[in-house]
């Protein structure tokens, strides 16, 4: 299939999002003293959506969601909630409860009581606090449980009861601060789809900070991935994968090959790069923009190449001559180091278990419309909005 | 807690807090402070009757600091290091004189080795004068060893066994662990025990009263200035010195633990073994404690003796007549009970909220607020209750019951061991517990309440108990505000045993210690066996 997914001309934002947003957040900025921990971020996220903010510890992504939850205040710039700017309303009037990566829940108060708290806040009446309560408790799946207390549950039920604590109260919006980093593997991954299932139930505007690429992608609408306090790029999970537009974020989200090379025959939307003395047409992404002879950065993912023996070609594809230099069995695909030029790529075989190994001199194989040109050092026209 | 603009019951809140901290805590020093004057200093100062006061209590304070410390330095030891046996015992013994008014310690003193004292006198027909600074000393040695023992072992048991089984892996000796790692480790929490210690001795006012005889110390010079010639003013000088000192020791004590004041005394020993020491030490301790364990025990076997007999020590005859007579007197009993378990709630309600406000809070000044919480506890009780007397005694507040201000005077100084456990528990309490019950819809103060005060119950005991205990033992505090009708039991006591009343006088400390146990048992129980608490002090 050639690239043609949905929405892969770009937005920053999904389609409609600015006029009907349900989140927006304009330029603002938070300093911690000297250091400016988000610098300038702009987004908007469109009602019913589930959006991820992306990135390294440190890049301001947590301290974004606090700033939206009221724990924090913007230095500058505004947060408008369904088209009501909140900055002056205090953390507990906001509706936009929270789920906390340790869960926070309260350890003197049993399952039902720290599902119920959000309502008895509210001044909900007993009789229907309760019904709300155990159909939140049998809706994340806790049915039975709710006379536990916090300590004499596992690590997947206490998140499940974060997870109810937080939705009972209907909230306008729902924030999750990494809420799956303290699980084990496999049930992290499992709980993934189930947060994915619980959204699309709902309805409901999920705001989701994440460090884990794996997660976002897997379970967004959109993604902002963020970087020393400024988003780097927003999008859908595959314009974020397969187009990132800086080497950052084709770095930071799975593994990639990024090979320094020449732009040459620009053509408005359409250039050759040129490397050692391979040539490969690529599109240019919307607002991207290079010149004759400029240095960039050709991005292509180790899933996109192939391997084949030595000397072989095949009809629409680059083949660059090449050494096998390392190779790692990963379980589900083969990893090859290959040696092209005196540079290494990384190559990704998939089902190990039916091909053949590779081994000395093969042929890399490349599609041209896999690759992708990455314009080194540009982050100011980065932001999104 | 975000921004207190926001929540205008935070604001409210704080306003409150600070309010009654300015009142009750800084406006009664500075009116002390402030009533010599300037000429009142002046003339003070050039009269010198201030100078000897001064150097009795600077000797009295070094000399009894240091020996308390090496007692309690090496029940300590022989309680967190060593294997012997009968530690359940021991630590019980410790605990008692927490638990009553340190100058108990002089009036057992007087009647074992006082001028008829059935060692002294019946023993070896003595009639020694036991007046003065070795008096004191001795006195002040055994009353607060005790205290100095839990502190250190408080800043032992702290100590990483761990690396002292590394040490002990990689070849070391014990005593050589102990020096080398043990001691540099603990040294700035050893350091501040010795300091708290120091700042016990010189405020004692009750033993240098009882047995100091004209060796004035600057506490007893304070009262007799007073009581004696109804001078304030020089009064009020000489508390100001004694102040001044406190302060001083307390700063260095600040800067060596960033102000812990409480320990936990609980039934728990350690979880981690420490490495074992050699069977000898094991002995040593066992005898250095059992010694200091039976002094302890003779001082309040001495009691509860004279407080049973006719008339200690000359006639032995059994009799109830003293508990009679407490019986008949039981005002001063009862005042303590109720102004202790008021003060004691109280303290500990405002002790948590304030706690919550600073330590939660993101305003300015808070600093500022930490400080003056924290700050009681340098203050000597003499000087706190004379500055109650002296900010309070106003015609137009002679409506307020004194009784109610002898409470207020116990809240707030004792606010500092509630003040820190909060701190500390609260800084146990992640944010995200706070933040999670406000995302869900809760205010600043309603997550207070629903949600830290219970977590916080721990802290809340330890203000509340500290805050009994002190109640039950104070004199100091006490002894410018008590009225006829708001009198107290260590009021009592010492008017007792000023009139050479030592049956009444035994038999009342006796039930002033009953009662406190008892209500430490109650509350015990009541708080699932842990009873925490800050040293008391005279």
């Amino acid at each position: 299939m050639a690239d043609g997914q949905p929405g892969s001309s770009a937005p920053e934002v999904l389609p409609g999002a600015a006029e009907t947003a349900h989140l927006r957040v304009d330029n603002v900025t938070k300093r911690f003293g000297a250091a400016k921990a988000v610098d300038n971020v702009s987004f908007a996220i469109p009602r019913g959506a589930f959006a991820t903010l992306l990135g390294p510890s440190g890049c301001g992504k947590t301290t974004t969601l606090r700033m939206i939850a009221g724990f924090y205040d913007p230095d500058e710039g505004d947060i408008v909630l369904s088209g009501k700017r909140i900055n002056q309303l205090p953390a507990h009037r906001r509706g936009t409860a929270m789920v906390f990566q340790d869960y926070a829940l309260f350890p003197h108060m049993t399952v039902k009581d720290n599902v119920g708290y959000g309502l008895r806040v509210a001044g909900v009446p007993g009789k229907e606090r309760e019904r709300r309560v155990a159909e939140t408790l049998e809706f994340v799946g806790l049915g039975g449980l709710g006379h536990r207390w916090p300590n004499q549950l596992s690590g997947g039920q206490q998140q499940r009861v974060a997870v109810g604590r937080a939705l009972v109260v209907r909230p306008q919006i729902l924030l999750l601060d990494e809420p799956l980093s303290n699980l084990d593997a496999k049930l992290r991954e499992s709980l993934r789809w189930e947060m994915r299932e619980l959204q699309q139930q709902l309805r409901m505007t999920f705001i989701y900070v994440t460090h884990d690429q794996d997660e976002a992608l897997s379970l967004s609408d959109w993604i902002a991935v963020m970087n020393q306090g400024r988003v780097e790029q927003a999008g859908t999970p595959w314009e974020i994968y397969y187009r990132p537009r800086t080497e950052f974020l084709a770095d930071f989200v799975g593994a990639v090959n990024l090979v320094p090379a020449i732009a040459r025959d620009v053509r408005g939307a359409t250039a050759v790069l040129a490397f050692g003395g391979a040539r490969v047409p690529v599109g240019l992404p919307p607002g991207v923009s290079v010149r004759e002879d400029q240095e960039v950065r050709l991005s292509v993912r180790p899933e996109s190449l192939w391997l084949a023996s030595a000397g072989a070609t095949a009809q629409g594809m680059i083949s660059l001559a090449g050494t096998v230099a390392r190779r790692a069995f990963l379980g589900d695909i083969m990893r090859y180091w290959i040696n092209v030029d005196g540079r290494e790529w990384i190559v990704d075989q998939a089902d190990p278990g039916a091909g053949v190994a590779f081994e000395g001199s093969v042929s890399l194989m490349l599609r041209p419309e896999r690759a992708h040109v990455i314009v080194p050092a540009t982050p100011a026209e980065l932001s999104s909005g | 807690m975000t921004s207190l603009r926001r929540e205008p019951s935070l604001l409210l809140a704080l306003l409150v807090v600070t309010g009654l901290v300015l009142l009750f805590i800084v406006y009664p020093q500075v009116r002390v402070v402030a009533t010599p004057g300037g000429s009142g200093y002046a003339d003070f100062f050039s009269g010198g009757s201030w100078v000897r006061p001064l150097q009795n209590s600077l000797s009295v304070t070094a000399l009894s600091t240091t020996t308390a410390v090496l007692l309690g330095f090496v029940y300590a030891y022989a309680m967190v290091y060593t294997d012997m046996r009968g530690k359940p015992f021991f630590r019980l013994v410790g605990i008692l004189p927490l638990l009553s008014p340190p100058f108990v310690v002089a009036a057992a003193y007087i009647l074992l080795f006082g001028p008829r004292g059935i060692i002294t006198y019946h023993v070896f027909g003595q009639s020694p004068n036991i007046l003065g600074l070795f008096g004191i000393w001795g006195v002040q040695t055994i009353a607060f060893f005790p205290f100095s023992y839990q502190l250190i072992a408080d800043v032992l048991s702290r100590s990483d066994a761990r690396l002292e089984q590394a040490a002990r892996n990689l070849g070391a000796g014990p005593w050589q662990v102990f020096r080398s790692v043990t001691l540099p480790l603990t040294r700035p929490g050893l350091g501040a025990a010795i300091l708290t210690t120091a700042i016990y001795v010189l405020e004692d006012f009750g033993n240098p009263a009882l047995i100091g005889g004209l060796y004035t110390v600057l506490p007893t010079q304070a009262y007799g200035l007073i009581s004696g010639f109804g001078d304030l003013s020089g009064a009020a000088a000489v508390s100001t010195i004694l102040l001044g000192l406190a302060l001083v020791i307390y700063v260095a004590k600040l800067r060596l633990d960033g102000g812990r004041q409480y320990v936990t005394v609980s039934g728990k020993a350690s979880s981690i073994p420490r490495p074992p020491v050699p069977r000898w030490v094991s002995w040593a301790a066992f005898i250095a404690c059992s010694l200091c364990a039976l002094v302890i025990l003779l001082v309040y076997g001495t009691l509860v003796v004279s407080a049973l007999t006719l008339a200690f020590p000359t006639n032995l005859g059994f009799t109830t007549q003293h508990f009679e007579y407490v019986g008949a007197h039981s005002l001063s009993l009862r005042n303590t009970l109720v102004y202790g378990l008021v003060a004691a709630t109280l303290s500990g309600i405002f002790a948590v909220l304030a706690a919550f406000l600073v330590e939660r809070g993101r305003w300015r000044g808070r600093r500022v607020l930490d400080f003056l919480l924290i700050m009681p506890a340098a203050v000597p009780g003499l000087f706190f209750g004379l500055g109650y007397a002296t900010a309070f005694n106003e015609q137009w507040l002679d409506w307020v019951d004194r009784g109610a201000l002898i409470t207020i005077s116990m809240i707030f100084w004792n606010i500092p061991v509630g003040y820190q456990a909060a701190v500390a528990g609260l800084r146990q309490i992640d944010r995200s517990i706070d933040e999670a019950a406000t995302s869900l819809g809760a205010s600043g103060l309603r997550t207070f309440r629903d949600v830290l005060v219970p977590m916080l119950g721990g802290s809340v005991r330890v203000g509340f108990t500290t805050t009994f205990v002190r109640a039950v033992t104070t004199l100091s505090v006490v002894i410018f505000l008590f009225t006829t009708q708001s009198t107290t039991a260590t009021i009592t006591i010492f008017q007792l045993v000023g009139d050479f009343n030592w049956g009444g006088a035994t038999a009342f400390t006796v039930a002033d210690v009953g009662m406190a146990i008892i209500a430490l048992v109650v509350i015990a129980v009541l708080g699932r066996g842990r009873v925490s608490l800050g040293a008391a002090r005279g």
